[in-house]
C-alpha cells in the first residue's frame, strides 16, 4: 500500500542516568561485595578459630574432670565422681558428662538441662565426645567423656553477624561520601566543559574557554575543546568581516566609495521619516556632471574615472557631518542636507559649482575643468515622498543644464 | 592449675547432686569381697600420700599394729607402680622403718603411745576401730551394712610432715571429718 516506511529518525533514549547516579550505584557494588567479602571470611575465620577454643575448652575440661574424679575411681565412690563432675558442669558450652570405670561401666552421668540451641551445629562441630583417660599412677582407672554444645558458638555468630551488620552499615555510610566526594571531583569538571560547550552552542560565546582542571584526561579534553573555539573563533571573525565587506559592497560605489543607489533609497526614506516626525526640513541636491561623455571620449576612461572620484571628494568637502553624499548614476550624484536658519541649498549649491570648476589633475597630465548641473529641491516644500522629491529635484537639474547649455 | 582452685572451691559450695552418704565404696558379695575393698581402700589412700622421702613407685612398708576388725589378710592393692609390704610387729616393736601403721583394736593406752610417737614423722596413719575418728589417726574405715567407708582426721594430717592429695580429704571429710 505505502512505500518503503522511512526511517525514524534517532531517538533520544527516554530514561536517561546521570554519571553521578552511575557512579554511585558502581561504588556501592563494589563495597557492598568487599565488606560482604571480608565480613564473611571474618566470620569463618572466627568460627575456625572458635572450634579451636572450643576443642581445647572440652580438653581442659576433661582433664579437669579426670582430675577432680581419680580419686573418687581409686575408691569406687559414685557419689564422689559426681561431686569431682560437678565444678565442669558451670563451664559453658558442655552438654554431656560421662564417667566410665576400668571395666568400662558407666559410673555417672550428667545432661546439661540447657536445651542445645541448634542440635544440626552441634553434631557438625563436635561430632564425638572428648574422652580423657583417667590414670593413677600410670594405670587406667576410668575414662570421663564431654560433648560439646554449640552455644557459644552460636553466640558467636550472632555476636559477628550483629557487628557485620554494624560495619557495614559504617561502611555504607563512609562509601557514600567517599563516593560523593570522587563524584563531585569528576563531575565538576565534565559540568565545566558542558557549560563551556552549552554557551558556546547557544549565545555564540566564541571567546569562552575551558580552565585548567584537575584531572589530566579531562584537562585534555578541556584544552582540545578551547582548540576547536580558538579555531571557531577564527573562522567567526573572518566571516564577520567578509560580511561587513560585502555588506559595504552591497551599498557603496566602488570607484568613489560614497552611497550607491540602493543606499540612497534606504536613507532618503529613512531621512524623509525623520523630518516628518520632527517637522524639520532638508534639501535634496540633484548634481550631474555637464559634458562628463565628452570628457570621457576625448581624455579615456581612466581620466573619466579620475574625474568622478575628483568631484565625489570635492562634493564631499562641501557637506557638513550629518549630510549624506551618493553616487547614484555614471555621472550622477545626489545630496541630503539638513536644512537650519545657517543653510541655504541654493548657497550650497553654488559652493559645490565652484569647488568642482577648480582645475582637476588628469592621469595624463592634462587639467580639466569639470562642470555640473545642479538641481534642489526641498522636503517638504517639493514633494512628501522619495519619487514626488526626486521627480523634483531631477526637474529643477534639466532646468539648470539648460541654463547652462544656454550661456 | 586452676583445678585444686576449682576443688577448693566445690569444697565450700554445696554439691548440687543427690545427697548420699559421701565414699559409700560398694563391697562385693562372696567371701573374698570384704578383703578386697578395704585393701583397695587402703592401697588408694597410700596412693594419695606423700613421703618427704622417694617417690610414688617406692615399696613402703606398713607395720599392722594390734588386730584389724575388717580383715586378717591385710594387703594393700595400690594402684600404679607403689607396692606395700605388710609386716605385723607389736607396740613395743615399732620401728622407724614403718611407713604406715595400720591400728587394729588394740588397748587405749597403746594407741595413745603409737600416736604420740608418730607426731612429727612422716608416718600414714590409718585405723579401722574409730569409726568417729577422734583418736589421733589419720584415716578411719568403718563399714555400714554393704559397704564400707572412711573418714579423714584433718588435725592428725596437719601435724605430720606427710603431704595428703587435698582430693582424698574431700572424700574423706564427706561425712564430716573429724575435726
Amino acid at each position: 500500500m505505502t512505500g518503503p516506511t522511512p526511517t525514524p529518525p534517532v531517538e533520544r533514549i527516554g530514561a536517561r542516568t546521570t554519571l553521578q547516579k552511575l557512579l554511585s550505584r558502581f561504588h556501592f557494588g563494589i563495597t557492598l561485595f568487599a565488606v560482604a567479602l571480608s565480613g564473611l571470611t571474618i566470620l569463618l575465620a572466627g568460627v575456625t578459630a572458635l572450634r579451636g577454643y572450643a576443642d581445647r575448652n572440652m580438653e581442659l575440661a576433661a582433664q579437669l574432670g579426670a582430675y577432680g574424679v581419680e580419686p573418687a575411681l581409686v575408691f569406687n565412690d559414685p557419689q564422689a565422681v559426681r561431686e569431682g563432675l560437678e565444678p565442669l558442669t558451670r563451664i559453658p558450652g558442655i552438654a554431656r558428662l560421662r564417667v566410665l570405670n576400668d571395666v568400662g561401666r558407666p559410673v555417672t552421668e550428667w545432661i546439661s538441662p540447657a536445651a542445645d540451641p541448634a542440635p544440626t551445629l552441634t553434631r557438625i562441630f563436635f561430632p564425638r565426645p572428648f574422652a580423657v583417660t583417667v590414670q593413677r599412677n600410670g594405670s587406667a582407672i576410668g575414662t570421663i567423656e564431654v560433648w560439646g554444645d554449640s552455644s557459644t558458638l552460636i553466640d558467636y555468630v550472632r555476636l559477628g553477624l550483629l557487628a557485620g551488620l554494624g560495619c557495614l552499615l559504617i561502611t555504607a555510610f563512609g562509601t557514600i561520601f567517599l563516593a560523593r566526594r570522587f563524584e563531585y571531583e569528576l563531575v565538576k569538571p565534565l559540568n565545566e566543559i558542558a557549560t563551556v560547550a552549552h554557551d558556546v552552542r547557544l549565545h555564540r560565546r566564541f571567546d569562552k574557554r575551558v580552565q585548567p582542571l584537575g584531572i589530566a584526561e579531562l584537562d585534555r579534553l578541556g584544552g582540545d575543546i578551547n582548540a576547536l573555539l580558538d579555531e571557531l573563533q577564527g573562522w567567526q571573525g573572518h566571516m564577520e568581516s567578509e560580511r561587513a565587506l560585502l555588506a559595504h559592497r552591497a551599498s557603496h560605489d566602488t570607484l568613489t566609495a560614497l552611497p550607491n543607489r540602493d543606499a540612497f533609497d534606504e536613507q532618503l526614506a529613512q531621512r524623509i521619516e525623520a523630518a516628518a516626525r520632527r517637522g524639520s526640513r532638508f534639501a535634496l541636491l540633484f548634481i550631474d556632471a555637464d559634458n562628463f561623455k565628452a570628457a570621457n571620449d576625448n581624455f579615456g576612461h581612466a581620466a573619466g574615472d579620475a574625474v568622478l572620484v575628483a568631484l565625489s571628494a570635492r562634493i564631499q568637502d562641501a557637506l557638513r557631518k550629518g549630510d549624506f553624499a551618493a553616487r547614484i548614476g555614471g555621472d550622477e550624484f545626489i545630496v541630503i542636507v539638513e536644512l537650519d536658519d545657517e543653510v541655504h541649498p541654493e548657497g550650497l549649491a553654488s559652493r559645490i559649482r565652484t569647488s568642482v570648476a577648480e582645475p582637476i589633475l588628469l592621469p595624463g597630465g592634462e587639467t580639466y575643468r569639470a562642470a555640473v548641473s545642479v538641481g534642489v529641491a526641498t522636503f517638504p516644500d517639493n514633494g512628501s515622498d522619495a519619487t514626488a522629491l526626486l521627480t523634483a529635484a531631477d526637474a529643477a537639474m534639466y532646468a539648470d543644464k539648460l541654463t547652462n547649455r544656454s550661456r | 592449675m586452676l583445678a585444686p582452685l576449682f576443688l577448693i572451691g566445690a569444697l565450700v559450695t554445696t554439691p548440687q547432686m543427690s545427697v548420699q552418704a559421701a565414699n559409700q565404696t560398694a563391697v562385693e558379695d562372696g567371701s573374698g569381697g570384704m578383703p578386697r575393698a578395704v585393701n583397695r581402700m587402703v592401697g588408694g589412700i597410700v596412693s594419695y600420700a606423700r613421703w618427704p622421702t622417694g617417690s610414688a613407685a617406692t615399696a613402703r612398708t606398713m607395720c599392722v599394729v594390734g588386730a584389724p576388725r575388717l580383715t586378717d589378710r591385710m594387703a594393700p592393692d595400690v594402684p600404679g607402680p607403689g607396692s606395700v609390704t605388710v609386716r605385723r610387729v607389736t607396740t613395743a616393736s615399732v620401728t622407724p622403718e614403718c611407713d604406715i601403721l595400720f591400728l587394729g583394736r588394740m588397748p587405749v593406752a597403746d594407741r595413745r603411745q603409737l600416736i604420740a610417737w608418730v607426731r612429727g614423722r612422716p608416718v600414714l596413719t590409718i585405723t579401722d576401730d574409730d569409726a568417729a575418728c577422734i583418736y589421733g589417726a589419720m584415716f578411719c574405715l568403718s563399714n555400714k551394712a554393704a559397704s564400707i567407708s572412711f573418714s579423714v582426721n584433718i588435725d592428725a594430717i596437719g601435724r605430720g610432715p606427710l603431704r595428703i592429695d587435698p582430693r582424698v580429704l574431700r572424700i574423706g571429710g564427706g561425712e564430716g571429718g573429724a575435726s
